[in-house]
């Protein structure tokens, strides 16, 4: 994890409403939230030496998508869980998880699932 | 209490909403999430969709209009429509989306024109509809604190 307690995460979506409703999911539990708007933005986020504990990861974005950005983030040895996000088909799970994500769930995501992803990377007491 | 008659009101607009499709269970989550975080997310989350909304139909009108249609850029401008639709539980405008994205694929113009039409009618009617919501909540917030 990060060197603060508090739970960072990074929240990857050129969609300004989905990044706002993660922002509210996410707040619930005392996280820290930062967002980026494209995958570019997100691995700029790594070089420039912020840390993460975990990262929402759409795929659909412009310049580099999510999948590049999560196979971008693993070849630099970043280790914080990503959840792949996305109204893609379900093929686009695939890509995902071999680029390195750790979950992948389709948009729309409620707070349940979340939740439960949350609780199996213990993020939550 | 001077709003119960407004409270009905908000109850029936969305029991009508949801009867009728323009919202689903996703828009219920936003309402279980503004119970847990306070008043105004939701507000916030309908304002900035419409806003968004707005921009990605007037930039779809100016890419049809293009003498040569760059169907790419439809696409990705619909895609975009469609997933902050689902973000928010707008299920009509989310659907008929999907129909966009399919005579986005064919590179069928005239089917892009109709596509077009049918998202601003069916935005049309939700925006209106989410107007008079947040009017009747502000209308609640206002004489429920005095």
């Amino acid at each position: 994890m990060a060197s603060s307690q508090v739970v960072k995460v990074l929240i990857v979506d050129d969609d300004v409403v989905t990044r706002r409703i993660y922002r509210t999911m996410l707040l619930r539990f005392g996280f820290e939230i930062t967002e980026a708007g494209d995958g570019k933005s997100a691995v700029n986020q790594f070089l420039t030496g912020n840390e993460y504990d975990l990262i929402l990861m759409d795929n659909d974005m412009p310049g580099m998508n999510g999948v590049e950005a999560t196979r971008t983030l693993r070849g630099m040895g970043i280790l914080a869980k990503i959840i792949a996000i996305t109204a893609d088909d379900a093929n686009s799970r695939g890509a995902f998880l071999d680029a390195g994500a750790d979950e992948f769930l389709l948009k729309p995501v409620n707070f349940t699932m979340l939740t439960v992803i949350l609780k199996a990377f213990n993020f939550l007491n | 209490m001077a709003s119960a008659p407004l409270k009905a009101q908000l109850t029936d607009l969305l029991n009508s909403m949801f009867a009728m499709d323009f919202l689903d269970e996703q828009f219920k989550e936003l309402q279980m999430l503004e119970e847990a975080s306070g008043p105004g997310f939701l507000a916030e989350v309908v304002t900035l969709f419409c806003g968004d909304a707005e921009r990605i139909i007037f930039q779809l009108s100016v890419l049809i209009n293009e003498p040569v249609v760059d169907f790419g850029k439809v696409d990705a401008n619909v895609h975009q429509l469609k997933g902050s639709s689902s973000s928010v539980g707008a299920k009509r405008v989310a659907l008929v989306c999907v129909k966009f994205r399919n005579v986005c694929l064919e590179n069928d113009k005239e089917g892009c024109i109709v596509a077009l039409h049918e998202i601003r009618h069916e935005f049309d009617e939700l925006h209106k509809k989410f107007q008079t919501m947040l009017q009747l909540e502000q209308q609640i917030r206002v004489l429920d604190s005095k």
